[in-house]
């Protein structure tokens, strides 16, 4: 039999291309997705500044949480931070005292501000842990002295105005190393001014240890400290130098995961759509093997033999070309700085394997499903030369439709009650796909009965819209397989979009009306710049705004940090409850739909780890378009790595001249016009990403149904010329099916979308009215519909190259 | 001589109420072993559907059919599936080859299909006796019709089957090949002793059989042994058919 499925195969190569390039591109893209996962959990980022040093003691990188299980059990929970951890200076005492140490060199780490960009502040002391040798120059000495790395354009002997938390300082360029990093430049200071200017008293960022053989001792020691300290040697220590590694990675995971899978149900519904065409085009021979001698389960065998031949024929070259995928979709992600770039893609077996598997077996399930109506047909089928009769849509087909259908009605109601955003990220799309999924299984029978609809006015129309209208209505069954791939890609395309310009809409807006100040001062202003404005006589209030990322065990928070005094002067949440009066420390307000009621204390842990508790004192509206919660700016100050800020002043009647004087002297401190809502992590353009490739696909199996559906046709279109019908006449008539089923699938996956997009909006933003930028979704709708009539176009055009008398002689 | 098939009181009703259509009438008959039997009548006579019901491509609503004392009423789909491959050889009008596989492979497709080791022998034997053993690496695309026709007959002889139903054999065949086919089917009754059913329209057909039933309306309303084509072709003008 298995000879059998593969000469099947050989022969009739066109009918099982399109299944072929479905499966292709689905193993490309999960495999693409898998080297994401697999970069996630076994990706490694080498220690880049630490490299000179064996063993590095820094704060744990990590939350720790007790997460309860219902059943009075708990579980450990540990999750990244995305700033560092300071541990206390007595650790590097403690450690100096230690037996087998040999030398023990600290650190401290600080953002500095140069007209030339970011770099890094560190006290000279902390060269040794690369370590950084001096090519020109000497080493700081005095406080007003710093040593540039070698890939800083900075010339030895200049004077330069630096800007640190504490302010903006002028140096002198007394040294250059001679090495460079690759992910990160380095200033170095003095030891003194370098502890001083860093902050954290008495704390440092890193503590580098020699020999290597001191590890097992070392560890001993920190853990006898009671500071959480992490002791991290080889490739650990790039978890404790790049904060970012272990949060990108995780993002990696998640977005692999999702990523992934939605292209894998796509590949599904797309395999299910090309292999019910390719079954449905050979009925006349699947009847004659049953009347010959072949029992309905030797049929299905044989159909899912077939499948798994084009699975892996179609798979192994896709989990290839996804290799290279995967590699391009990282260095995107990469740019968008959606990963940190010191993080290099894992190619190993296991992405390719995993993605070959689970794309033969969907298209395995595929063929089964398709496999199902080959049970019905009547051998006595074989027997008539009559075209066959479109059976009557199966009851357990009718049955998964409906239950589908009332999925996604639930899911559509469950959204609106969604408020957070990681849990209404991926239920937005599964939403979107659950609702074409019905539409696909309820395909043939949505087919008649819009097809009715629409073919009233068509008929009355010309000769030639009469024959498609009549096209139309007796074969509902082939149309349900075209209008399902359209409906997906136009409903899939305009959830993913217009879930992202929502959100975005209603940021601005909300931003921009809770904005009261006369003023706004950005983009990175530390302290004394504010203290400045604070001066200006005139100047009623001055709001400074810290962002940040805090979280409670699996759920992370946007939060503001804000200082209190007058601000409701320039900043307007929209409070609903409670009030904002008495806001200070260990209070704080959240929005709506998080769960939280005035009263409420609630536990969480800052960027950096620490662990607060805060009382809720208010709940307000605005929290796109400022943050899920809104804390003291003393408490978010301190937990930041880096505490340049936004600042609102309300200052009525000052001149905005007055205003920029005051920060005259703080480099890249500007007024400016108006405030944006805070950025969300890069989120958007890789949201885009994703949304580029599922559509991609969603396309090309949306291409290649059509195509397949009319190159499926040839012998009608034969026929159709032998009775008259020019060349011309015969595209006309394609063109007109394709505009009615680009008319039903654009009013069927545009439903879809709104309906989605309406619980989606009223969930996220408290408005049903989603955010639909009209170009965006005319772009969408005019995409597929193109692609639609250039995919029934170009097939048909090559089938009437052929003379119509050659294609009926050819027998089937 | 003993009986191949029986046919007892067999009713076959497509539709239900008053929209309900009686294709056969309460149709017994006995077609003998080794004989060829031609079963004719006018279009809508319910010929098809007696060839159907007999073979097994088809329940009847009521009435039995057994084949060599086999009773087909009430086995469902499977089990006449492997009745048939096992001991039914088809000859249909057309669509009677699968395109992708060689004429040997088409020939011993039933057995493959039943998992029985095709007898190469035999096989060879099959298609010497249908004037194909030179064809059998080519593809059906590669034959003309008559050709593709005898391919069919190859089929449906190489199971050694107690029956052959042809449905039409030579109905899409011109007049010179469909002699060819017919002759073929007449060696295989007199020298192997097949026994063959066939449904036709065409008098000239049914002129090879040993018997002619003719139906009309369901029901069978005469038999005619040793014809000629023209005592057939007369018998059909009576039912109706040619006026």
């Amino acid at each position: 039999m298995f000879s059998f499925a593969l000469n099947t195969l050989r022969h009739r190569r066109a009918a099982f291309a399109g299944a072929v390039v479905a499966l292709f591109f689905a193993a490309a893209l999960v495999t693409a997705c898998g080297v994401l996962m697999d970069t996630g959990l076994r990706g490694k980022v080498a220690p880049e500044r630490y490299a000179g040093t064996p063993v590095v003691v820094a704060g744990d990188p990590q939350s720790h949480f007790l997460k309860h299980k219902g059943n009075g059990k708990t579980k450990k929970k540990a999750k990244p931070n995305t700033a560092r951890a300071w541990i206390p200076a007595s650790v590097a005492d403690k450690l100096r005292a230690t037996p087998g140490v040999r030398s023990v060199v600290t650190e401290v780490e600080f953002p500095v501000l140069t007209a030339a960009g970011r770099t890094s502040g560190h006290g000279w002391e902390s060269a040794a842990l690369t370590p950084f040798t001096l090519k020109a120059g000497h080493a700081p000495a005095r406080n007003d002295e710093i040593v540039v790395d070698a890939g800083s354009s900075t010339a030895l002997g200049s004077r330069v105005t630096v800007m640190t938390p504490s302010g903006p300082g002028v140096y002198r360029v007394v040294g250059v190393t001679k090495e460079k990093l690759d992910h990160q430049s380095a200033t170095f200071f003095a030891s003194g001014e370098a502890r001083r200017l860093a902050g954290h008293s008495g704390r440092l960022s890193a503590v580098g240890v020699w020999p290597a053989s001191a590890a097992p001792a070392v560890r001993d020691a920190v853990r006898g400290t009671g500071t959480g300290a992490v002791v991290e040697t080889g490739a650990g220590r790039g978890r404790v130098e790049f904060l970012g590694a272990d949060s990108g990675r995780i993002k990696l995971i998640s977005m692999g995961a999702a990523l992934g899978g939605t292209s894998l149900i796509v590949a599904l519904l797309a395999v299910v759509g090309t292999f019910g065409l390719a079954v449905q085009q050979r009925e006349r021979e699947l009847a004659l093997l049953r009347a010959v001698a072949a029992t309905p389960r030797q049929l299905r065998r044989m159909i899912g033999r077939e499948a798994l031949l084009l699975g892996i024929v179609a798979a192994v070259p896709g989990a290839v070309a996804g290799l290279f995928a995967g590699s391009w979709l990282h260095g995107e992600f990469v740019d968008l700085k959606a990963i940190p770039d010191n993080l290099p893609p894992v190619i190993g077996p296991f992405a390719p394997i995993v993605a070959v598997a689970v794309t033969v077996l969907a298209a395995w399930i595929a063929a089964r499903v398709s496999a199902r109506r080959v049970s019905r047909l009547r051998p006595v089928e074989a027997l008539g030369e009559a075209a066959l009769s479109p059976a009557r849509v199966p009851w357990l087909r009718l049955l998964a439709g409906v239950v589908t259908l009332a999925g996604a009605i639930v899911m559509t109601i469950v959204l609106r009650s969604i408020h957070t955003e990681p849990a209404a990220g991926p239920l937005t799309p599964a939403t979107a796909l659950l609702w074409a999924t019905s539409v696909a299984l309820l395909g043939p029978l949505l087919a008649r009965v819009l097809v009715g609809a629409l073919a009233l006015p068509l008929r009355a129309m010309t000769r030639t819209s009469d024959l498609a209208a009549a096209n139309l209505g007796t074969s509902s069954r082939r149309l349900a397989a075209v209008i399902a791939p359209l409906t997906l890609m136009i409903a899939l395309a305009a959830t993913l979009l217009f879930s992202e310009t929502t959100i975005k809409g209603a940021a601005a807006e909300q931003a921009k009306a809770g904005n009261v100040a006369d003023y706004v001062m950005g983009p990175a202003v530390p302290a004394p710049a504010a203290e400045a404005v604070r001066r200006v006589p005139g100047v009623k209030t001055v709001t400074e705004v810290l962002h940040t990322r805090v979280r409670a065990t699996s759920t992370p928070y946007n939060a503001q940090g804000v200082t209190p005094a007058g601000l409701a002067s320039t900043m307007d949440l929209d409070v609903r409850s409670g009030s904002l009066n008495g806001f200070g420390d260990g209070t704080m307000a959240v929005r709506e739909g998080l769960g939280m009621k005035v009263g409420d204390r609630r536990s969480f842990a800052m960027a950096d780890g620490t662990p607060v508790t805060m009382k809720v004192i208010a709940v307000y509206r605005r929290g796109l378009g400022f943050g899920d919660l809104t804390l003291p700016y003393s408490l978010v100050s301190q937990h930041v790595d880096a505490p340049f800020g936004t600042v609102l002043i309300a200052a009525p009647g000052v001149p905005r001249a007055t205003v920029a004087k005051a920060v005259a002297g703080f480099p890249g401190v500007g007024v400016q016009d108006g405030v944006g809502a805070p950025a969300k992590d890069n989120s958007t353009a890789v949201n885009y990403l994703s949304l580029a490739l599922i559509v991609g696909f969603a396309g090309i199996s949306m291409v290649n149904t059509l195509a397949m559906a009319v190159a499926g046709r040839s012998r009608e279109l034969a026929l159709l010329r032998l009775a008259g019908a020019t060349r011309r006449q015969v595209l006309r008539v394609l063109r007109w099916e394709t505009a009615v089923v680009a008319v039903i699938a654009t009013a069927l996956g545009s439903g879809i979308a709104l309906a989605t997009l309406t619980g989606f909006s009223a969930g996220m933003t408290g408005s049903a009215s989603p955010h639909i930028p009209p170009l965006g979704y005319l772009g969408i709708v005019g995409a597929a519909v193109l692609l639609a009539l250039a995919a029934t176009a170009l097939p048909a055009r090559a089938s009437l190259r052929t003379a119509p008398a050659e294609v009926l002689a050819a027998r089937e | 001589m003993s009986e191949a098939v029986v046919l007892d009181a067999v009713s076959k009703v497509y539709g239900k109420g008053r929209g309900a259509v009686a294709a056969l009438r309460e149709v017994s008959v006995s077609l003998p072993k080794g004989g060829f039997t031609a079963v004719m009548g006018p279009s809508g006579s319910g010929k098809s559907t007696f060839l159907h019901c007999a073979a097994g491509l088809d329940t009847p609503s009521s009435g039995s059919v057994r084949l060599g004392g086999t009773e087909l009423a009430g086995m469902n789909e499977t089990k006449l599936t492997e009745l048939r491959r096992q001991r039914i050889g088809f000859v249909f009008q057309a669509f009677n080859l699968v395109p992708s596989l060689t004429v040997e492979k088409n020939v011993t497709l039933p057995l493959k299909l039943a998992g029985v080791k095709a007898d190469r022998e035999w096989t060879a034997e099959v298609l010497r006796r249908v004037g194909l053993g030179d064809r059998a690496g080519h593809r059906p695309a590669e034959l003309s019709g008559g050709q593709q026709q005898r391919v069919a007959i190859a089929r449906a002889l190489v199971t050694r089957p107690e029956v052959v139903f042809g449905d039409e054999p030579t109905g899409a065949l011109d007049t010179m090949t469909a002699k060819d086919v017919l002759t073929l089917l007449r060696e295989t009754v007199d020298e192997l002793g097949q026994t063959v059913v066939m449904v036709t329209h065409d008098p000239v057909a049914a002129s090879y059989a040993d018997t002619v039933l003719f139906l009309a309306d369901g029901r069978i309303v005469d038999s005619m042994s040793a014809p000629s084509a023209g005592a057939v072709a007369e018998r059909m003008t009576r039912l109706g058919a040619y006026v």
